[in-house]
């Protein structure tokens, strides 16, 4: 049993969300959801109210809601940057929740954007005790390039094609490639290894699932090492990459598999008996 | 404009429908529910409806937003969708859009689906007026082209490594299960005259004056809003539904009828 509450909250109220509170005991871990790109709190085709809705069945407390100026939120007002809003922002989400649900310790949950806005707060803040970051931050190694070059220089149609164009053949007119919807900002790949190792090294579990959808500059599970290294390895870090499965997990047998895993990966960390207490 | 003038609530049966109540800024005289369409439309469309909505406020009337059963952040799942809940659902939302408001007269907006809902729902919920964005009016082209877009999907190169197989992409329209009862009510969909002033705004650029007479026959008329909205492009399907014209539209009309 859960109830779902609608919320306008924030240091100047200009916040809105719905926190999903189960029956049971106070104190656990709770689930905050970031906006995906300017999708307001519902997720692309409701990814954020069905990942809430499963957790919440789970026993865990959860939030989803609005950052300033997306979905039903207003700015603050204030003279912020858009990262100090996103961290205000947050920090006013994990006071409602420890207020509705008495949660002391959160996860953030991002996809995207959601997941570098997940990235910036969880690198600076101590009540975030794990995260999942779905196509969060990654680069071009030089294992993506071979992976994804070398098949196209032996592709015997490719070629083909090639010299077809040069003859004055008539290929068929490509199709225009469709514009991002979606895109995280780069940022500089040593700073986010500093982040991942400095949130291991405080006791942080973390979640990397990394889609099909962003084969533009990742391709493949060892891409994960490739990008950050070895602290892909430590122990508190779980990966997974789904080759098949578009960015924004559109086909509803995607979205059910990523959240089954988003909800085995909690209970093994954050058992909700005893989440939201430190190891 | 006040920061916590919309405010957010669940009302209805078991509080399971999810409402945002737009406060006037001054008494008001008329209150305008929003009905949203379904499915990817509802995502697409929610910016307009917020900047629509707090246009309205602004102007003095009272405005709910709202999601039905199965959509937003209402209660139940996607699949359990269904046409006659949302017509229910949104005479429901008019019945608390009156008791917030304090007012009886109650104007009706909805894009697409959601023009549909309301004109549908129009003698049960007392409406005084229907303004439809694009309504759907013959249920089975629309679901025609929800099939067609979601077998493109299928094998959408830009979204997929891969194509999908036929099993990966049954029962769903455009990233929602979709249950048999609603492929069967909206196959069957055909929609009249609300047989209240109705106001049919056109943006298809596809649809001939005749398209539109059936519910405007009696009492109504057309206007065109251009450019034309992308509805159905599947490049588009991730990209928000925003049309500064459809806004100037419908708060001119609220003016004009004030």
């Amino acid at each position: 049993m859960m109830r779902e509450e609608a919320h306008r909250f924030g240091r100047a109220r200009h916040l809105v969300g719905i926190a999903g509170i189960p029956q049971g005991p106070a104190g656990e871990t709770g689930v905050i959801v970031l906006n995906a790109g300017l999708v307001h709190r519902i997720g692309p085709f409701r990814l954020h109210v069905e990942l809430t809705r499963q957790l919440n069945a789970a026993g865990y407390p959860t939030l989803r809601f609005d950052l300033s100026t997306l979905g039903d939120s207003a700015a603050s007002g204030g003279q912020q940057t858009r990262t100090q809003a996103v961290c205000s922002d947050v920090d006013d989400a994990m006071k409602l929740l420890a207020e509705r649900a008495g949660c002391e310790r959160f996860v953030l949950v991002g996809l995207c954007s959601g997941a570098q806005n997940a990235h910036v707060v969880a690198a600076t803040d101590p009540r975030v005790s794990g995260a999942v970051f779905l196509d969060g931050y990654a680069y071009r190694t030089l294992g993506y390039k071979l992976r994804h070059y070398l098949p196209r220089l032996v592709d015997p149609a490719r070629w083909a094609r090639r010299l077809m164009q040069r003859t004055g053949g008539q290929p068929a007119a490509p199709k225009a490639e469709a514009q991002p919807i979606f895109a995280v900002a780069p940022a500089p790949r040593e700073e986010v290894i500093a982040d991942f190792t400095g949130m291991v090294n405080r006791g942080m579990k973390l979640y990397l699932v990394y889609s099909g959808g962003i084969s533009n500059y990742f391709n493949h599970a060892r891409q994960f090492r490739e990008c950050f290294g070895k602290v892909m390895s430590h122990p508190a870090v779980t990966t997974r990459y789904a080759a098949e499965t578009d960015h924004t997990y559109i086909l509803t047998g995607d979205r059910a598999r990523l959240l089954d895993g988003i909800g085995g990966w909690l209970s093994r960390n954050f058992p909700p008996a005893n989440a939201g207490r430190q190891p | 404009m006040r920061l916590d003038a919309d405010m957010p609530f669940f009302f209805g049966p078991d509080a399971g429908l999810f409402g945002m109540y737009h406060t006037p800024s001054m008494p008001a005289r008329r209150a305008i529910l929003m009905c949203p369409p379904l499915g990817q439309d509802l995502i697409r469309c929610h910016r307009l409806y917020r900047q629509l909505a707090q246009s309205l406020a602004e102007q003095g009337m009272a405005v709910l937003r709202f999601d039905y059963h199965g959509t937003g952040d209402s209660a139940g799942d996607s699949a359990e969708v269904d046409w006659e809940r949302c017509v229910s659902d949104a005479a429901t939302a008019a019945a608390e859009l009156r008791r917030r408001a304090g007012v009886d007269r109650i104007v009706a907006f909805g894009a697409r689906l959601g023009g549909s809902v309301a004109l549908a729902a129009a003698a049960q919920a007392r409406f005084s007026e229907v303004i439809a964005w694009d309504p759907v009016l013959d249920g089975d082209q629309y679901v025609a082209a929800l099939d067609a877009m979601q077998a493109a999907l299928r094998e959408d190169a830009g979204r997929f490594n891969r194509p999908r197989s036929h099993s990966d992409v049954a029962e769903q329209w455009l990233g929602f299960d979709i249950g048999e009862t609603l492929r069967r009510q909206l196959s069957a969909l055909r929609v009249g005259t609300a047989n209240v002033p109705t106001l049919v705004l056109d943006s298809t650029a596809s649809s001939p004056a005749s398209h539109w007479e059936r519910i405007v026959s009696h009492r109504g008329k057309v206007a065109t809003i251009v450019p034309p909205t992308p509805w159905d492009d599947l490049d588009r399907l991730e990209s928000a539904i925003l049309s500064h014209p459809l806004i100037q539209a419908v708060t001119g009309r609220l003016k004009e009828v004030a």
